[in-house]
């Protein structure tokens, strides 16, 4: 496709793709790369050489060094490629196909369907958007902690199979289960974004001259709307999508850091560079808890952000246009 | 004009009514026991006074009775005056802060501002300038290399900038401490030497005549401003930009050249009045990218404001606490974006004489 060779051929969009396939590698050959221990229950869990609360710079046994507590920062930065992957590619699911069905149905609807949820969607919208993943994600920890959850037990049940492959007849793993409620959190307020863009292009086109060709050829409405207009809509909602799914692992990451996500010794980027929160005046001596998990992070979210940026600029000049099919 | 301003009012009360109507949502997820602290106004004492608070406040009536009651308040059944509701400014009792949410806002606001406060000129004014460098010289080697800053920036998470300068700045060197004042200076400021007029520590300090404390405050503040300001820059930078860009291809500009005025004129007196329109609009996500960011930022610095609060109190599932802030972060939200599209409707030379 002509998209591809420009994403290719484009620099920096080419260095994104390489960075994207290169963490890909890593999150496959975990296994190979950073072997848990024998008798681990999880291998999400950060083996821990020991109990001294006292960060080990690297070393031979430990090549990125160690965080308070023992944790390997070597084996911690590789399986947390794996989550990374996994909360940012389910979150993006997530929020588009919410953000896509409401925006889809405002815009095909039209009239009063439009208007209340179009007045929904600036509710959602008025809350910043991290202090909102922080409210929902204690609000569902406080009711998940109590042990009966009814629908939302459910809910957290898909998206537990989804992202780690969860049997969902058997109950949540607690250390999953708060990494759920982060991504839930994110997913309730992160959908807003794709109900506009759809919306905006659905009514964009409808009108179009082929719409109306296929209405005048008698094409019922629901067929109009998923062979014409959603096909063209769709291309911009992947730029959003793939710039926003680094996004998402910045605001996981985030929630991680502030101990709402994954829990303490969780293979999570964002969760071992709060280790160094209180190693704060002697910074400079433990840097390699902030500088090796922090790296990944931002080579990660680079990554994403190098290809939505240059997808974007690519499908510019059609999204602006107003003119005929793809 | 009027109608367009007429128009945005009306959407105001619609949209802080639905954002109460979803934070009493989150609310009423909770059960009766913990809802109970919003009715507490001291530590209870005895097992038996939260059941007594929950019939006392019916916390177990329906829902929507419930909800009116949490907005407007509730006739207390003793002596028959109304008392509290949302919109008397009671948000309840925060376990965490150990007085009303609306007391540890009242208390931690003032470091929020002043950090704000000091964040905002440099985000608007260097992300606005460093956009108008890129869109001047497009595609050149500096456009490129902003391009690369401003893409970079966007990826580069809040917290690890923050500890990465403390690292750098205070670790290392020893620069710029983190929290808000040092020993010497908190001591003095919490005297009665020392008068509070704005609880502003630089404002006051100024106005006490007190320099050294003016200093350290500032020293103080180097580092959760500078954090706190470069994520916005890749942003502001961006937006900018692609509006210069469009500005500058309009005819009025090649129409300005070829009279002969000096590019310097051509730019600052006309491109940018011109350009800047729509960055106006900037200011409300100003706005958000400070309310998010505090969160972080304060955490990282140990900075005693609203944000760190926020990020205490939800680490302890102090959800009373977590709900009241945003019920007041997004009810401010509203109103900045309010003001930035009122304010839009006045630049905007085409909404203004319409």
């Amino acid at each position: 496709m002509k998209v591809v060779k420009k994403l290719l051929t484009n620099p920096a969009s080419l260095a994104g793709i390489i960075l994207l396939v290169l963490f890909a590698v890593v999150a496959v050959a975990a296994p190979r790369m950073a072997p848990p221990p024998e008798n681990s229950r999880d291998p999400y869990m950060i083996p821990r050489d020991g109990f001294s609360t006292m960060p080990e710079g690297p070393s031979d046994v430990h090549p990125l060094g160690t965080t308070e507590g023992q944790y390997d920062i070597y084996y911690g930065v590789i399986w947390g490629t794996r989550t990374a992957f996994r909360v940012g590619v389910v979150i993006t699911i997530f929020t588009s196909i919410v953000g896509l069905t409401i925006g889809s149905v405002a815009a095909y609807y039209g009239g009063w369907i439009d208007e209340v949820l179009m007045r929904v969607t600036e509710i959602f919208q008025a809350f910043p958007f991290l202090l909102a993943a922080i409210t929902l994600s204690s609000v569902l920890q406080t009711i998940y902690g109590r042990g009966e959850a009814g629908p939302l037990m459910f809910l957290a049940k898909i998206l537990a199979l989804l992202t780690f492959g969860h049997n969902p007849t058997e109950q949540v793993d607690p250390i999953q289960l708060q990494i759920l409620t982060g991504m839930l959190a994110i997913i309730f307020f992160g959908w807003m974004t794709y109900a506009r863009v759809i919306r905006g292009n659905i009514l964009a086109v409808r009108d179009l001259e082929y719409a109306l060709a296929a209405r005048t050829i008698g094409a019922s409405n629901l067929r109009i709307l998923f062979r014409h207009l959603l096909p063209n809509a769709v291309f911009p909602v992947l730029v959003i999508a793939s710039m926003d799914t680094g996004s998402y692992v910045l605001t996981f990451a985030a929630l991680s850091f502030l101990g709402l996500g994954a829990q303490r010794g969780y293979a999570d980027w964002g969760q071992m560079i709060s280790f160094a929160r209180s190693w704060i005046p002697s910074l400079a001596n433990h840097w390699y808890i902030v500088v090796y998990p922090g790296v990944a992070i931002v080579l990660f979210v680079l990554a994403w952000n190098l290809v939505g940026d240059a997808l974007r600029d690519i499908l510019d000049p059609r999204m602006r246009g107003k003119g005929g099919g793809l | 004009m009027l109608a367009y301003i007429v128009r945005r009012l009306l959407i105001v009360p619609v949209l802080l009514l639905g954002v109460t109507l979803l934070i009493f949502a989150m609310l009423s997820m909770l059960t009766p026991y913990e809802r109970a602290s919003l009715y507490v106004t001291d530590i209870p004492k005895r097992q038996g006074a939260i059941d007594g608070i929950i019939e006392k406040y019916g916390l177990n009536d329906p829902i929507h009775i419930q909800y009116w009651n949490w907005m407007v308040g509730r006739k207390d059944p003793d002596t028959g005056e109304i008392k509290g509701g949302v919109l008397r400014g009671d948000l309840g009792f925060s376990k965490v802060g150990k007085s009303s949410v609306a007391e540890v806002i009242g208390r931690r606001l003032p470091a929020t501002a002043e950090l704000a406060l000091w964040s905002a000129v440099p985000m608007i004014g260097i992300g606005v300038w460093l956009g108008v460098l890129s869109a001047v010289h497009h595609n050149k080697l500096l456009d490129q290399v902003l391009r690369v800053f401003s893409i970079v920036g966007w990826s580069i998470p809040t917290f690890v900038f923050g500890l990465l300068v403390l690292m750098v700045f205070y670790a290392r060197l020893g620069w710029f401490p983190p929290s808000r004042l040092s020993d010497w200076a908190s001591r003095i400021v919490q005297s009665d030497a020392f008068t509070r007029y704005t609880q502003l520590n630089t404002i006051d300090a100024l106005l006490n005549l007190r320099f050294d404390i003016f200093l350290d405050s500032l020293r103080h503040l180097v580092l959760p401003v500078t954090t706190l300001t470069y994520l916005n820059w890749a942003l502001m930078l961006r937006v900018t930009r692609s509006s210069m860009l469009d500005t500058l291809r309009q005819d009025y500009i090649t129409t300005a050249r070829s009279k002969g005025l000096a590019e310097n004129v051509v730019i600052w007196k006309h491109a940018v009045s011109n350009g800047l329109i729509p960055i106006v609009t900037i200011g409300g996500l100003v706005l958000i990218g400070l309310l998010n960011g505090v969160v972080i930022t304060e955490t990282v610095f140990n900075y005693p404001g609203m944000g760190s609060f926020l990020a205490q109190a939800a680490l302890s599932l102090d959800v009373i606490s977590v709900l009241g802030i945003t019920l007041f972060s997004s009810v401010v939200l509203v109103c900045g974006n309010l003001l930035v599209d009122v304010l839009y409707g006045f630049i905007d030379p085409r909404i203004r004489l319409h």
